[in-house]
């Protein structure tokens, strides 16, 4: 099984579009299928993987202590109490940015695609270092971006980057997406970011409160089947992962008036 | 004297030196002079946009031919075909035979003439993603698009086979008859010599090129109309 791991880098260049969130969600939704799941938090400076996922009380040692051979894999890693398929393999001391090289996040993740089915890297936002070092590990990658023009542009550059690195194949989460701001092109529409960045869209996620909420609790959202949109939406994303072909949701039809849905035909059918 | 019969090999149509004749004046009794099938067509400095091509390319059709591979020494016509999804070969461009009669030495050029590209002609194949910059002393050809972010630079002419929206500096060393040319041209900032331009806000008319040069003193983008080619053909060398 080991020889069918697959470690994907989640990333987004900008910060704050929801990396940490798509990696806890995704974990848990790929546990759910039965798929034995890490997630890895590379976020050394601002880890909060841990929190998310509700396990920041359980860590004991961390992957600083894995390099350092001061403790195995097995003890670092921290077992989801609810969902006995995923684990997380927490980030140092934020001192180890300081020491930490590209071989030395690509030695954590040869010894979990070992005993994983899916890595998932959290990334850390920017092209720096830490991107750098998290690249190195990565074989595919999950860019996520909001449609803002900002976001997209950080989102593009990465996807360059990920291309000199070799990364393949690197799919797009469209992430916090208003039909209503969308409808009345407030916003940027799918089209307009998968006309810039040219990858293929792996899933939609809409604009929803249970998603603060649940990162309050420390409890992802696809933990407690909820129905909420996005739950909906990380779900899907796990079941395209895994091959299955399901319909991206038509964020018009989430909106409201006609007016805006015709428009929206209408520029189908030019391009 | 463009019929090519070498048993063999492919036959070859070569267009008529520009100043001699036009090539549509002289394809039917060039065709005349082959056999049905396919053929490689050099149509050396002819500038050739979409429509021209695509006319060409019925015409050969008509008469039961087909291009299996197409030569050129100008990038843009390298462009059109490319679109219109043709083998392309864009042949080293010799300077001093683009005002020459080039059927005189065409003898020699068999199918696999080396394309490689000219010093002058710097080729990128793919899409420039934002961070990305390419500078380069010739002109630049992209196939492909330039992101919003990207920047690419050219002391010669910018062809864009692809939709510009990033900034783009054609004629980077003061050449102002240097043009900027994309399917789309919607930068988010346009140079051409010294002059500077803001793209324009309108959204663009799908499947039309358009180009952007120096028109006095201003940049002007329009339609890269096939209709200008001859007068665009000629552009003042410093
Ligand atoms: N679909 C959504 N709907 C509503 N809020 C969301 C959604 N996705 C993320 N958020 C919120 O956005 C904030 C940032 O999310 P998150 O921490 O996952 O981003 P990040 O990309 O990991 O940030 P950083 O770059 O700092 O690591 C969080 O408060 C999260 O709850
Ligand atoms: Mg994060």
């Amino acid at each position: 099984m080991a020889s069918t791991s697959r470690t994907i880098l989640i990333c987004s260049g900008k910060g704050g579009v929801g990396k940490t969130t798509l990696t806890a969600n995704l974990g848990i939704a790929l546990a759910r299928l039965g798929l034995r799941t890490v997630v890895l938090d590379a976020d050394f400076g601002l880890r909060n993987l841990d929190l998310l996922l509700g396990l920041e009380n359980r860590i004991v040692f961390t992957a600083q202590e894995v390099l350092a051979e001061s403790c195995r894999l097995e003890q670092a890693l921290v077992k989801h109490k609810q969902e006995p398929n995923l684990a997380l393999l927490p980030a140092g001391n934020p001192r180890m940015l300081e020491w930490l090289k590209p071989e030395d996040m690509q030695t954590i993740a040869g010894m979990l695609e070992k005993q994983f089915d899916y890595v998932l890297i959290d990334c850390p936002a920017g092209i720096e270092d830490g991107f750098k070092n998290a690249v190195a590990a990565a074989k595919e990658a999950i860019v996520i971006t909001t449609p803002e023009v900002s976001a997209v542009r950080d989102a593009d550059r990465v996807i360059g980057l990920l291309n000199t690195h070799g990364v393949k194949p690197v799919q797009l989460v469209l992430n916090r997406v208003r039909p209503k701001m969308m409808a009345s092109q407030e916003m940027l529409a799918v089209d307009d970011v998968t006309d810039i960045l040219a990858l293929p869209l792996l899933g939609l996620v809409l604009e929803d409160e249970q998603v603060i909420v649940s990162t309050n609790r420390g409890e992802p959202l696809t933990l407690n089947g909820s129905s909420s949109p996005a739950a909906r939406a990380y779900g899907n994303v796990a079941r395209r992962l895994q091959g299955d072909d399901v319909p991206l949701i038509d964020p018009s039809k989430e909106g409201r008036g006609l007016r805006a849905k015709v428009r929206r035909l209408m520029q189908k059918k030019i391009f | 004297m463009a019929a090519d019969q070498n048993s063999g090999l492919l036959q070859r149509l070569v267009l008529p030196p520009i100043k001699q004749a036009h090539w549509k004046d002289t394809l039917p009794d060039q065709l005349q002079r082959l056999r049905p099938g396919s053929l490689n067509l050099i149509s050396h400095h002819w500038q050739m946009r979409c429509r021209d091509l695509s006319s060409l390319i019925k015409l050969l059709q008509g008469e039961g031919f087909r291009i299996a591979s197409f030569h050129t020494q100008e990038p843009l016509t390298a462009i059109s075909a490319q679109a219109l999804g043709l083998p392309v070969q864009l042949l080293e461009s010799d300077p001093m035979a683009s005002d020459a009669t080039p059927s005189d030495d065409s003898g020699d050029q068999s199918s696999d003439t080396k394309p490689d590209c000219t010093t002058q002609l710097r080729l990128h194949r793919g899409t420039l993603r934002a961070g990305e910059q390419i500078e380069t002393a010739g002109d630049l050809l992209v196939l492909g698009d330039v992101n919003p972010g990207a920047n690419v630079a050219a002391a010669g002419d910018v062809m864009i086979w692809g939709r510009l929206r990033g900034i783009a500096h054609a004629g980077r060393d003061g050449d102002r008859a240097a043009k900027v040319v994309a399917l789309q041209l919607r930068p988010l900032q346009l140079r051409i010599a010294d002059q500077v331009a803001r793209g324009p806000d309108d959204r663009p008319q799908p499947g039309l090129a358009e180009e952007a040069r120096i028109d006095a003193n201003e940049i002007v983008i329009e339609p890269a109309n096939p209709r200008l080619r001859a007068r665009m053909s000629v552009p003042a060398t410093d």
